[in-house]
């Protein structure tokens, strides 16, 4: 019995010892495929540190663990060499340990917390100097707020250490009595200052991760704690990136809308047209004009990214619109009233009433021009509560309206 | 420099062999100490050790603008100095700013500047590199940005005066120290010119 029992602890052990020498899964942990991009690891990091950070979970046992387990899954996967070894050997074929402390991967993201976070506002206790706040203006690009980007910045920063000796600390104005004679006083003021430890200045570097998110606003901020100014009595101030959006050539944004202008000929406008449109990451979307097909005939990505895309709406949709511009009223002329698609809602004839037949409805465009500027508009997905599935309303934005679309199409659809 | 003006040819033949070295090296050299477009920093002057700084101040009942000076602290938030191209926005975030291309400092409204404003980076060697000692020359007047030696009694005593400087000289020499570098982009997406 002895023997037997000793077998199956030996088999037990062995295979414990093999559980955890088979090593952590750290595309499980940080939950991304193994075919992810060196962007999405940084990205999926930043999400899940903070969400794990053991000071944001005071009553799990594990959040230590685990927060460490995120550290090196990050470790790992972002440095090529190491990712390559890991892919294939597993963690026991790694080369040198992993040792670097997890609260400098931490830092890199989001600043040097030396304190806890989570609830407690930074300023809470007034009494301590702050060095200054720097805040940075960011450029991005058009296309990064639409797929989400790293920054990689370098940090040089004085940085407040210990120094042999004492310094003076302190110092304050006070006001000092001392007695020349019997009943005669004077008054000075004197500087005193207290004794501290000394400190030096010395300029220490580190790399910071800034990330765009997706649908980024211009102006938004992104703190970096205790990555501003030091304060040799204190706490350093913090640096924020404030994120300046660059104009884009082709397209704009409002709100989460895209629009983008585009130059067809007049037959064209009249008659229909196709054309190819290339997006902000990279691919081509077809796009017809409404008078011949009534609607897109291709679904085109919505502004936001992906993941944004599917807290928001259940179906992605896109949509193309024109504006009804027509060198005749549309509602004299009645075989173009007849020609017209049922997705054509009246309102645009009952704006171009008072013009008579002769004269041509254009704005602003002179007669004979053969070109016309037609908006085409990429609308977000905000309009799915009113619409049948499968068939997309068209949204025609009447030539008065200033900005933003007329109030909804949805009635018109067959 | 001090080869040439001494004169005979091995001073000119070896200055030359560094600079053309230098220039070489600089093209092939890891691109991780380089200052970008967009980055922030402090320069600091190699001969009198001070920072570039600005504040808001009065000269007597002149324009109100910004003074700029020297001073000796490392650790004033108002030292910080931002890489900007012209107008022609040739400066996107993260490229390395090449010897020779002319870069705006934060002056004017909001750090909107005009063309008075505009300081060619001179350095040997294709880019800007961090370690070097770099002069600054105003676009306008050809003048180097120097610092005097005099300092300023009250209201901001301790600082040092900054001017501009016909010649090149040790006065007029700078480093970039403490700041925010960007690393140069790699993966720059630049968009399309056309639908």
């Amino acid at each position: 019995m002895a023997p037997q029992n000793l077998s199956t602890f030996c088999l037990l052990l062995l295979y414990l010892i093999g559980a955890v020498m088979a090593g952590r899964d750290f595309y499980k942990i940080l939950g991304v495929p193994r075919s992810a991009s060196i962007k999405d690891i940084k990205k999926a990091y930043r999400k899940l540190a903070l969400q794990l950070h053991p000071d944001r979970n005071p009553d799990d046992p594990q959040a230590q663990e685990k927060f460490q387990d995120l550290g090196a899954a990050y470790e790992v996967l972002s440095d090529s060499e190491k990712r390559k070894q890991y892919d294939t050997y597993g963690e026991e074929g790694l080369k040198d340990g992993h040792q670097s402390s997890h609260g400098d991967i931490f830092s890199h993201f989001f600043g040097d917390f030396g304190f806890m976070f989570g609830g407690t506002p930074r300023q809470q206790d007034r009494n301590i100097p702050r060095g200054s706040d720097i805040i940075v203006d960011l450029e991005v690009t058009l296309e990064e707020v639409y797929a989400g980007n790293f920054v990689e910045v370098v940090r040089n920063k004085p940085v407040a250490r210990q120094a042999p000796g004492k310094r003076k600390c302190n110092c304050r104005q006070e006001m000092r009595t001392t007695q020349l004679g019997p009943g005669r006083f004077q008054m000075t003021q004197e500087v005193v200052c207290d004794e501290c430890p000394n400190v030096k200045l010395v300029n220490e570097e580190r790399t910071l991760e800034v990330e765009i998110e997706p649908g980024v606003r211009d102006g938004m901020e992104y703190p970096f704690i205790g990555e501003g100014e030091p304060h040799v009595d204190g706490e350093p101030g913090d640096l924020r990136f404030r994120i300046k959006v660059v104009k884009h050539r082709i397209f704009e944004r409002r709100g989460d809308d895209l629009y983008t202008n585009v130059t067809v000929s007049l037959v064209e406008a009249l008659v229909g047209f196709e054309m190819d449109i290339t997006h902000l990451d990279g691919h081509k979307g077809l796009c017809s004009d409404l008078l011949t097909k009534g609607l897109c005939s291709e679904l085109l990505n919505t502004f936001i990214g992906a993941e944004y895309l599917s807290e928001r709406t259940q179906m992605p949709n896109a949509y193309c619109a024109r504006r009804l511009w027509s060198p005749y009223s549309s509602c004299q002329n009645k075989e173009l009233r007849e020609r017209q698609s049922p997705l054509t809602p009246t309102r645009a004839c009952n704006r171009h009433q008072g013009h008579t037949e002769e004269q041509p409805i254009v704005e602003g465009l002179p007669l004979g021009k053969r070109e016309r500027k037609i908006s085409v508009i990429f609308l977000g997905s905000h309009t799915t509560n009113s619409m049948n599935h499968g068939v997309p309303a068209a949204r025609l934005i009447s030539s008065n309206d200033k900005d933003s679309s007329s109030d909804g199409g949805s009635d018109n659809v067959p | 420099m001090r080869g040439a003006s001494r004169g005979g040819v091995a001073g000119t033949l070896l200055a030359l062999l560094l600079a053309l070295s230098v220039r070489s090296g600089g093209a092939s050299k890891a691109s991780a100490g380089l200052v970008t477009c967009g980055s922030v920093l402090k320069l600091l002057n190699t001969h009198h050790k001070v920072r570039l700084h600005s504040h808001d101040i009065k000269y007597g009942s002149g324009s109100g603008q910004q003074s700029v000076t020297g001073v000796e602290a490392s650790d004033d938030a108002n030292s910080y100095w931002r890489i900007r191209g012209g107008s022609e926005g040739g400066c996107p975030r993260g490229l390395p700013v090449r010897c020779g291309q002319a870069e705006v400092s934060a002056f004017g409204e909001d750090g909107e500047g005009d063309d008075l404003d505009l300081w060619t980076v001179r350095c040997s060697g294709q880019h800007w590199e961090r370690e070097a000692s770099v002069r600054f020359q105003h676009v306008g007047t050809s003048v180097f940005l120097s610092v005097t030696g005099e300092q300023y009694g009250n209201p901001i005593r301790g600082q040092h005066e900054v001017h501009g400087m016909s010649s090149a000289n040790a006065h007029n020499t700078w480093k970039a120290m403490e700041g925010i570098f960007i690393k140069p982009g790699a993966d720059l997406s630049m968009g399309h010119d056309e639908l």
